[in-house]
């Protein structure tokens, strides 16, 4: 369970194992965790390892014809990740599996940055973020249909008035 | 003559989801819209301002104007192509972003880069640095002074120095602007004859002429007025935001990747970083001109020394489906002149893994933009014309 | 001669020598602007981009002039010539040399005031009747500044007037003919006066580094945001026209006027007048702009008790060197 370029320190890579049950997912990429204890995972990241620095929140979308979904059908899989700071600075990040249609606690109150990280994730995958305050769009108009980054959503689909 | 405003300064963390009717009920808020065209805001970007008076109450930014949808375009293209489309992103510092790009690549397929690359990558990026602030300094002038004033003779200054360094571009890779010289594993265009002899010259200019700026601009008492105390933000509200850059190093935060996760050459210099501990607009600026001048200094250092060996680990390639990854998640970052620039890959797209699956730009612009909610109400809407200059947005990137 | 037609006759002259200067100051401003940033500047009609200005009228003119629907018609309409008959208007009692000065009034100094006062009002109307927010709040800005950059102009012109004894303009330059130029004798009220009524002046007239109401960075183009064609063409007219009437009122009050080291005349005061019309360009380029905040502090806070200052000096030097007056 590796990101490449960017792996886990071994002592968070610890933290994941022994107090979240991280696992491996088929995919590759960060350690993945329950869905529920990710907020507690970022603030134990962030006070206690000093993991202070907003990274990066990405979410994937794996429809079932995907040879890599899990078992639990259409899956959007977030991958989250913190900066340490100053010297011997390294990444933590973590991954986290949702059926499509629940949705991701936020990290709003931990770190600010996450606010339109995660906007624009529910604007271009769709994945919902459960007490965020402002959640809309953040880069397509407010009245746009679909989530462009889902797998199916064709890269040339008609939008009025733009195509 | 010491000049101090009486404009209140505004609380270092305003409430961005203020609810105006609670407000004031009293206050007759007008509504002004700073964008999307307007002569300063950057770029395509619309900036929502509640004010009573000239006094900023609540800000409200909207972005997704130059949205061209670059991440669902790198599911379609492969990785061998996505390098000139990246140029794009952060259109001022085009080197950053497909050395970032190219990085997640070869982190996510495992390819060594040869140290002839890697080198000639250091002094490509520190280039672009220098650029990239120089373009910088010249809006920001313009943002402070207007396009009719001090400002525009400060703009075309820099642009005149700027274009020595595009020349010396021009020179290694046939473009001024969006060069496509990093390839997987390695740079594209090699270095032809005499090239480091003409970036001693152009650095010879430049340098001097850096002071001539900082006298013009830095210790006239009008632009310390409009700039010392304003916007100011502070090391931990960076931190939160994710905002990494010389804004953050502007809050007083030493932070800085080339430095404290060297990557390219960077482990073989030393790189002294500047902070400074005010987080205001004066302080943001200054530690882009003390970056110029290590920039300079990083370059003259490196630029006679570069070591022979292969450009890249793989011939350049002519295929667009010669690379694949099937599986796997990749995330590489550089410290662009805004920031973290990072970009994080998903294996095993389309053409069996030639493309992506998935592609996220962590761009630093995007980031930095967050906190204008936070630090603008208290403002008058000059300020937030200069604080917009000093955070340096780059629509192209917070977009994508 | 008729008096009528007399002032008829003037008034055509100083109006066509005006524009005509004013015109050509276009041309002017971007040739040394374009120098001073390292780029040539207009070149392409007539020698060295000498016709620019005349291409530049032809294209305002023939361009649309739209009247936003939910403007105030009468005083968008009206804002744009008025601004510039004002500025004219301000011109009719300079005196150009000894006999070259279209009404010699006793009052000639408050005559100039007032009528600069009242340049305000046109600026205001165009911001107003844009029914903009950006020219709204522009106009607010030019009132603020405009207004309060008054007291400081007042005074600073109150010390020649002080100091010759007369409100007259001829008589002010009589004075200095006979007795040493404003601006450097007697040393110390003169000199700081000429100090005070410039940045007071280019606050009056809106230019850098006090222009903020037509802060192009921040408000598109301030009090002119929704102007176009030859409405539009008279607003920027009248700013150069402004300009050019303070740099002649300034080298009137401060620098002799007329007056030369050798054969005083008209030449003397076109020289002083572009010298310092030259300089306020130099300035406009190479300075960046204030906030209205500082601006407003700048003048309460330094000008004007400046000011009172200097015109109580110039006062007590009177007394003393001429026993009283």
């Amino acid at each position: 369970m590796k990101l490449l370029g960017a792996e886990n320190s071994p002592e968070v890579q610890q933290l994941l194992i022994e107090q979240f049950s991280a696992t491996a997912t088929t995919i590759g990429g960060p350690p993945e965790i329950a869905v529920d204890r990710h907020v507690e995972l970022a603030k134990i990241l962030r006070d206690e390892h000093q993991y202070r620095i907003f990274g990066f929140v990405v979410a994937v979308h794996y429809p079932t014809r995907v040879k890599e979904a899990t078992e639990a059908g259409e899956v959007i899989r977030v991958s989250y990740g913190l900066r340490s700071v100053g010297k011997g600075t390294r990444l933590a990040s973590w991954q986290l599996c949702v059926p499509v249609g629940q949705s991701v606690p936020t990290l709003v109150y931990l770190f600010a940055g996450a606010d339109w990280q995660e906007r624009e994730q529910y604007d271009l995958v769709g994945v919902r973020f459960d007490g965020h305050p402002d959640l809309r769009r953040l880069m397509l108009s407010e009245d746009w249909q679909g989530h462009p980054l889902r797998k199916d959503y064709a890269i040339d689909t008609k939008v009025h008035p733009w195509r | 003559m010491e000049m101090t405003s009486s404009v209140a300064r505004g609380r270092r963390r305003a409430n961005p989801y203020l609810d105006l009717e609670s407000y004031d009920p009293e206050a007759d808020l007008m509504v002004l819209n700073l964008g999307p065209q307007h002569p300063s805001t950057h770029g395509v970007f619309r900036l929502k301002l509640y004010l009573d008076g000239e006094i900023i109450v609540k800000v409200v930014p909207f972005v997704g104007y130059l949205h061209r949808g670059v991440e669902k375009l790198c599911e379609k293209l492969t990785m061998v192509q996505l390098v000139p489309i990246f140029d794009k992103n952060d259109y001022v510092s085009p080197m950053m972003n497909e050395q970032s790009l190219v990085m997640a690549f070869e982190a996510l397929l495992g390819v060594e880069v040869p140290r002839r690359a890697r080198y000639l990558r250091t002094v490509l990026a520190e280039l672009q640095r220098i650029a990239s602030h120089l373009l910088w300094l010249g809006a920001f002038a313009m943002d402070l002074g207007g396009a009719l004033g001090g400002g525009a003779t400060l703009f075309m200054y820099c642009f005149r120095e700027r274009e020595l360094i595009l020349d010396v571009f021009e020179e290694l890779t046939g473009c001024r602007f969006h060069y496509n010289t990093h390839i997987i594993g390695g740079n594209r265009h090699d270095v032809p004859a005499g090239w480091a002899a003409k970036v001693h010259s152009a650095l010879n200019v430049i340098e001097p002429r850096l002071s001539e700026y900082e006298s013009f601009l830095i210790v006239n008492d009008i632009y310390i007025e409009r700039t010392r105390g304003v916007g100011i933000v502070d090391g931990a509200l960076a931190m939160e935001l994710g905002i990494t850059g010389p804004v953050l190093r502007a809050g007083g935060v030493d932070h800085d990747l080339r430095r404290d996760a060297p990557y390219h050459c960077y482990d073989e210099i030393d790189v002294r970083v500047a902070t400074a501990e005010a987080g205001d607009c004066e302080a943001r600026a200054s530690v882009r001109i003390a970056e110029m001048r290590e920039s300079i200094r990083l370059v003259r250092a490196l630029i006679d020394g570069i070591p022979e060996g292969p450009l890249g680990a793989r011939k350049p390639i002519k295929t667009p489906l010669a690379e694949k990854a099937t599986e796997g998640h990749s995330y590489a970052a550089v410290e662009s002149p805004r920031g973290e620039l990072g970009v994080y890959v998903v294996g095993g797209g389309d053409n069996r893994g030639a493309s992506p699956y998935r592609l996220k730009i962590r761009s630093p612009s995007l980031h930095v933009l967050g906190c204008l909610p936070y630090i603008l109400p208290g403002h008058s809407v000059s300020d937030a014309v200069a604080v917009l200059g000093s955070v340096d947005p780059i629509m192209g990137e917070v977009d994508r | 001669m008729n008096p009528w037609l007399r002032g008829l006759l003037y008034a055509l002259l100083i109006t066509n020598v005006f524009l005509t200067i004013t015109a050509w100051s276009i041309w002017f401003e971007r040739k040394f602007s374009g120098r001073m940033q390292s780029r040539l500047g207009p070149t392409f009609y007539g020698p060295w981009g000498l016709l620019q200005p005349v291409v530049d009228g032809i294209k305002l003119i023939q361009k649309e002039s739209l009247i936003p629907a939910s403007a105030d018609k009468l005083l968008f309409v009206v804002a744009p010539p008025l601004t510039v008959v004002l500025a004219l208007g301000t011109a009719a009692v300079i005196p150009f040399s000894s006999d070259i000065i279209a009404a010699d009034l006793d009052i000639g100094v408050l005559y100039l005031l007032a009528l600069g006062s009242l340049t305000i009002i046109p600026v205001w109307m165009s911001g107003w009747s844009s029914n903009n927010k950006y020219a709204m709040l522009g106009a607010m800005r030019a009132v603020a500044q405009g207004v309060s950059y008054e007291i400081p102009l007042v005074l600073a012109s109150l010390v020649p007037v002080v100091l010759a004894g007369s409100m007259s303009l001829s008589d002010i330059v009589r004075f200095q003919i006979k007795n040493g130029w404003f601006a450097f004798w007697p040393p110390g009220p003169g000199f700081f006066a000429f100090l005070f009524f410039l940045p007071a002046s280019l606050a009056e007239a809106n230019r850098i580094p006090f222009d903020i109401p037509e802060a192009e960075s921040e408000l598109i183009a301030g009090v002119s945001t929704e102007y176009t064609g030859m409405g539009f063409g008279l607003l920027y007219l009248a700013e150069y026209l402004h300009t050019l009437v303070i740099s002649a009122v300034a080298s009137v009050l401060f620098f002799g006027g007329w007056d030369g080291p050798f054969a005083p005349g008209l030449h003397w005061m076109v020289l002083k007048t572009l010298g310092l019309f030259a300089g306020i360009f130099w300035v406009r380029w190479s300075l960046v702009r204030f906030r209205s905040d500082q601006l407003m502090s700048i003048c309460w806070r330094y000008l004007v008790p400046g000011g009172l200052i200097l015109v109580m000096s110039a006062g007590l030097w009177v007394h003393f060197t001429r026993g009283g007056g």
